[in-house]
């Protein structure tokens, strides 16, 4: 079940153009190499990629949390002035 | 039509058929019954479309010794097929009557109300997906182009549910959309894309190509594309036809033993 869920995810994602960000490896508890192996090379891959591009959307909503109490309007980036004018 | 349906009432075919009822000039999704036979004269038929196949499935819930009959058009069709393969609806249960439906070789005429998008605007072709481009000029796209696409269209979204309430093959008690832990809740647009990936994943092995989510959005966001790769996803993957198929869905984890054959996947997992 995971190796289908994994394996349409990844084409979903690419088709949403953020390739190549999701791996499914099995590795046993006794494989130590492997594991280093698999994390290394991965690492690698996703440094190549450079940061998410959905990362400053996170951080924006992350500083939205904390700065103001859930439910209350907050001063927003242009693009987001039409949800603060409909939540207010 | 009419007589049809009426007679369906009367020899108790059915107890209770699901149509469109014409009510001050618009067609109108509607239950007919035994008790009101006369209603049947205002029975119609025509482009007007609405997920009858939701109704029926609410009503089988309550009243499982009820025969339900309904207008069937070719999407009806597929969606009974995947309630029926998701244990929504018994099949015994409905009884499908055909109408005019998606144009053919053998019919070019067509009743519906949605075939394809309207004509797409010119911001739209810049910025966002168009609606009537094929699959295979999404995936053509670059892959940072085809992200900064999607968010267009995914940061309109006003987080309406329209496409989930009319989704006829929509049937979870409990939504994944509404559940604050999964998706973030008092901003728009909500979390974006997770808000329709999570949709576009629990498409898969269901959706069935009608349409009505993307004739709902009021943003206009190309639905049916997105759900369309899913499905070709899917078939690519599986080898499994959403809605024509009578084997459980490649995602159902119901069932003690595996329902299709791995060789497909198998040359995934040794890339």
């Amino acid at each position: 079940m995971t190796l289908k869920r994994i394996a349409f995810m990844q084409q979903l994602l690419t088709f949403m153009g953020l390739e190549g960000r999701l791996h499914l490896e099995w590795i046993s508890s006794a494989e130590a190499q492997k594991f280093v192996r698999v994390v290394t090379d991965f690492t690698e891959t996703i440094r190549r990629l450079g940061p998410s591009p959905l990362q400053p959307a996170r951080h924006r909503q992350a500083a939205n949390v904390m700065v103001s109490p859930p439910g209350i309007a907050r001063s927003a980036t242009p693009d987001e002035t039409a949800a603060v004018a409909k939540s207010a | 039509m009419q007589k049809q349906v009426r007679a369906w009432l009367e020899d108790g075919k059915v107890d209770v058929f699901l149509a469109y009822k014409m009510d001050c000039g618009h067609p109108l999704p509607y239950a007919f019954t035994r008790e009101r036979i006369e209603e049947t004269e205002d029975l119609v038929t025509g482009p007007a479309r609405y997920s009858l196949e939701k109704f029926a499935t609410q009503i089988a819930a309550r009243h499982p010794e009820k025969k339900i009959g309904l207008l069937a058009r070719d999407c009806t069709q597929r969606a009974l097929n995947v309630l029926a393969v998701w244990n929504q609806l018994p099949a015994e249960q409905v009884e499908p009557l055909p109408v005019n439906c998606c144009p053919s070789a053998l019919k070019p005429h067509a009743d519906c109300t949605y075939l394809e998008a309207p004509a797409t605007g010119e911001v739209k072709i810049q910025c966002g997906q168009d609606p009537r481009q094929s699959i295979e000029a999404v995936d053509a796209q670059e892959g940072s182009e085809r992200f900064a696409r999607w968010m267009y269209e995914f940061h309109k979204c006003i987080k309406c549910y329209g496409c989930r309430n009319i989704c006829p093959v929509c049937f979870c008690k409990d939504c994944s959309l509404e559940h604050p832990d999964l998706i973030g809740t008092g901003n728009l647009p909500p979390d974006i894309p997770i808000f329709h990936l999570v949709r576009a994943v629990h498409m898969a092995g269901r959706c069935i190509d009608c349409g009505l989510c993307e004739d709902a959005c009021p943003a206009e966001i190309p639905l049916r594309l997105l759900y369309g790769k899913v499905n070709t996803i899917v078939k690519d993957l599986f080898d499994y036809d959403t809605g024509a198929s009578d084997a459980l869905s490649p995602f159902s984890i119901l069932g003690d033993k595996p329902t299709l054959a791995p060789a497909p996947l198998m040359a995934v997992s040794q890339e």
